[in-house]
């Protein structure tokens, strides 16, 4: 009996525990708990990608700063000068920055960096591929040659790439992996942070810059967003990022929470085999724009997203100067054309394509929706269930599919979204291009995006109409709080940039 | 009984190498391009197959396996593809947390499901039916439904627990207490119904035996009969059922950590095998068959000392 005298003795002083629960878990006054779905895989800036980014900002500063709005602000760079053939970036770097050790931060760091990211390996390695040489002038100087102008170069040096570390620690071999070493905000807190499970963040003393208004910050990583969002509900996570449109219905009726809306992805087909290498039919553009008529991009929405999001045609985004709002409804759904588009194609009996269905990404109601509309007009949409890693082995390295369908990131900057989409690459793996895009490039890529708005129109609408994409819709993601912090969405980047939290009020 | 338990663990070591073999040819299998996965899908292929033979990835299998086996023999199991943490140090963090779970919840069932089953099984009648209900309704509600139902009501609605988070014995006590209560509840459910069923069967059984008929002819009172005789000798396929309990408690905190958000053993198996981050995945496997072989011998252990019988067989 003793033994059940102990457990009633526990559960009683849980009970009474669980009424100062709240005193004990409540983070102190300034301090930020923010949840997120993302692992990074480590904390050297050669790792840094995507979403990760935030983990990376708290430590390390950019050389430019990337604002909420998509601006650029000076960070460690105070200035920076293109040359008037857009084939040089002069860089004016701060002279009073210090790494923790005591290290001065001089071009020479910026020289080491770059030179340590092209070659590291990363997923951004690529984006300094047209930096030909990096040249110190002096201390606080340093010019990036380029090999051919990249309008996307600033936005490149906002993240990834643009992040500083100690160039002292590049010779101790994985060291930055664990124990980041920079000129950030803040510091890792080794004692407190529990890799892959939550990562805290302390104010950094005689940090250079505006101070950030948490003393803490401390990322906390989940695998699903039901325990993000009760923590939200009862305060014990102070802010997160909610893609999925149920857990935004469940959390957005909750007195406590604060939510701001912003469309990031974009959901759609990405068609890759234009030239018809994989699935022939797809190599005459009226095949593509009937795929584009078939599809019921209204219901889809209502049906899949619950109505969270915005229908479009389009891959640039509504912050890019290639944007068109038109384009976004240019298909319409209407089965007859599309039909009459296959006829004329020499298709009216139909034919058959073959897709990756990655379960991750593509639903049972989308994959059966897609498969419903594209039926009643003769294609029949054969999805290939493979788990994830197969199916990204048969994609990318065998190229045994004719598209996939993706959840794309939108970013505001134009050539970032030419580079992922447009030019030969992962997601134009079989290089395809043609004349109108042939002549468009080269004058959107001599400037920047404000000066070739009308041509990256051109494109853009040339990318529409001759159907190289199958776009669903943009998907509305919903930033929550519990109403402590006020949360700017970040332009470029699905969840917030450090810098972008606020006590409210 | 010395014997017995060298020849178990010396099957044990057995086991553990047959196992880390399937383990690793089963991973080596549906190929995951673990490059593909680190560096994004937009990565050109070259980045990806040169991160793939930084990693070793692009050696045969059995080549693989045996480098594994080599540094697993002296203690070193590597580091995260994924996160780059220490595997030791990755698991060692989070294996408290689940410990927490599965000792609690096995305290927890022990004692309620022998009171239970030990009260339905001497007292029968009404009780015994309110029990056997219980025990079906235990056992029939599905874990997830139950745990959302507890975390919904007691965590987000009547603020009495948190929602989510672990926090360990060594920083609050208390804290720990009010972070495992909520899951060790959630857990115990289905668990005390299974073992309560279990224990009332068993008394029932041992109240037929002539012994305690004879027991009763002496005169020896009632509750010296239940708790000296009848349980001890009706603990045996009781504990049997615990200790199955207890290993299967590894699979059930594997939702119970997701919900509650608790950085445990069972979330991390989870996200690390999908990703297919080999070092990790190795790592848990062969200390979760360490885990059930130890427990096993446990189990067989007290039975033994339980029942004498037992431990010729």
């Amino acid at each position: 009996m003793k033994r059940s005298a102990a457990l009633i003795a526990m559960l009683a002083a849980a009970t009474v525990l669980a009424g100062c629960s709240g005193t004990d878990s409540a983070p102190p006054a300034r301090a930020l708990n923010i949840a997120t779905m993302t692992l990074p895989q480590s904390l050297d800036p050669n790792d840094a990608n995507g979403s990760a980014l935030p983990f990376f900002q708290a430590v390390y500063d950019t050389l430019v700063k990337r604002e909420p709005d998509g601006r650029y602000s000076p960070m460690l760079a105070s200035e920076w000068k293109f040359s008037d053939d857009q084939t040089e970036l002069a860089l004016t770097l701060r002279a009073d920055v210090k790494f923790d050790d005591g290290t001065p931060f001089t071009a020479q760091a910026v020289k080491a960096n770059m030179e340590r990211f092209r070659k590291g390996g990363g997923a951004q390695a690529k984006t300094l591929d047209d930096v030909k040489a990096i040249e110190v002038v002096d201390d606080t100087h340093v010019t990036l040659k380029l090999s051919q102008p990249n309008s996307a170069m600033l936005y490149y040096l906002s993240d990834a790439a643009g992040l500083m570390a100690n160039p002292a620690d590049f010779a101790k071999g994985e060291a930055l992996k664990t124990r980041p070493n920079g000129t950030g905000p803040y510091e890792l807190d080794q004692s407190q942070t529990v890799i892959g499970t939550k990562w805290v963040f302390n104010r950094a003393k005689g940090y250079w810059g505006a101070k950030l208004p948490y003393d803490t910050i401390t990322i906390s990583y989940f695998d699903n967003e039901t325990a993000i969002v009760n923590g939200v509900k009862t305060g014990q996570v102070n802010a997160a990022l909610i893609q999925e449109a149920d857990q935004q219905i469940s959390v957005e009726g909750h007195p406590n929470v604060k939510t701001t809306k912003q469309d990031f992805d974009f959901q759609g087909i990405l068609l890759f085999d234009r030239a018809g290498a994989v699935t022939p039919e797809l190599g005459d553009p009226r095949v593509r724009q009937a795929l584009n008529h078939a599809i019921d991009r209204e219901t889809m929405l209502a049906k899949i997203r619950q109505g969270r999001g915005t229908v479009t045609s389009q891959v640039f985004g509504p912050a890019t100067s290639a944007y068109k709002p038109e384009l976004d409804t240019y298909y319409t759904f209407d089965q007859n054309k599309a039909r009459d588009l296959l006829k004329a194609a020499g298709h009216a009996d139909g034919f058959t394509l073959k897709l990756p269905r990655i379960p991750a990404i593509v639903s049972e109601a989308l994959a059966a929706s897609l498969q419903t509309d594209l039926a009643a007009v003769g294609v029949k949409l054969v999805w290939d269930d493979v788990d994830q890693g197969s199916a990204v082995q048969r994609i990318f390295r065998d190229r045994a599919f004719s598209g996939m369908v993706m959840n794309m990131g939108q970013s505001s900057t134009d050539w970032v979204v030419v580079g992922e989409l447009v030019l030969p690459g992962a997601f134009n793996m079989f290089g395809y291009t043609d004349d109108t895009v042939k002549r468009l490039l080269p004058t959107i890529q001599s400037k920047p995006a404000a000066a070739a708005k009308a041509d990256l129109q051109a494109l853009n609408e040339h990318l529409v109409k001759d159907g190289w994409f199958l776009p669903f819709y943009r998907m509305t993601y919903l930033h929550v709080s519990d109403g402590t912090v006020t949360i700017a969405p970040q332009d470029g980047m699905a969840v917030p940039s450090i810098y972008n939290y606020a006590p409210a009020g | 009984m010395l014997s017995f338990i060298l020849r178990r663990i010396a099957a044990g070591v057995a086991l553990l190498f047959v196992i880390s073999l399937l383990s690793y040819t089963l991973l080596s299998i549906p190929h995951i391009d673990v490059g593909r996965q680190l560096l994004g899908q937009g990565a050109p292929q070259d980045l990806v197959d040169a991160k793939n033979a930084a990693l070793g990835l692009d050696r045969p299998a059995m080549v693989q396996y045996l480098d594994w086996l080599a540094n697993a023999v002296r203690g070193d199991f590597g580091t995260s593809w994924f996160t780059s943490e220490n595997v030791l140090r990755a698991i060692a963090n989070r294996l408290p947390v689940t410990l927490s779970l599965m000792i609690g919840v096995t305290l927890v069932t022990a004692v309620l499901s022998f009171l239970l089953g030990v009260w339905a099984g001497v007292r029968r009648g009404a009780v015994d039916r309110f029990v056997q209900v219980f025990a079906v309704v235990g056992y029939a509600l599905p874990g997830f439904l139950v745990t959302l139902v507890i975390v919904l009501v007691f965590a987000v609605r009547l603020g009495w627990f948190p929602a989510i988070g672990y926090v360990g014995p060594s920083q609050s006590f208390t804290g720990w207490l009010s972070t495992v209560t909520l899951p060790i509840v959630s857990l115990s459910v289905g668990s005390i119904a299974g073992v309560a069923q279990q224990v009332r069967g068993s008394v029932i059984d041992v109240m037929r035996q002539d012994y305690v008929r004879t027991l009763r002819a002496r005169g020896l009172p009632p509750w010296r009969i239940v708790f000296v005789h009848v349980v001890r000798n009706a603990s045996a396929p009781a504990l049997a059922v615990l200790g199955m309990q207890f290993v299967g408690l590894l699979g059930g905190a594997v939702l119970v950590e997701q919900i509650f958000g608790l950085p445990g053993i069972g979330s991390m198996t989870v996200t690390y095998t999908t990703r297919g981050d080999i070092p990790i995945i190795m790592a848990l496997v062969m200390f979760s068959v360490i885990g059930v072989i130890l427990i096993n011998l446990v189990v067989d252990v007290l039975i033994g000392w339980l029942n004498p019988k037992a431990r010729i067989a």
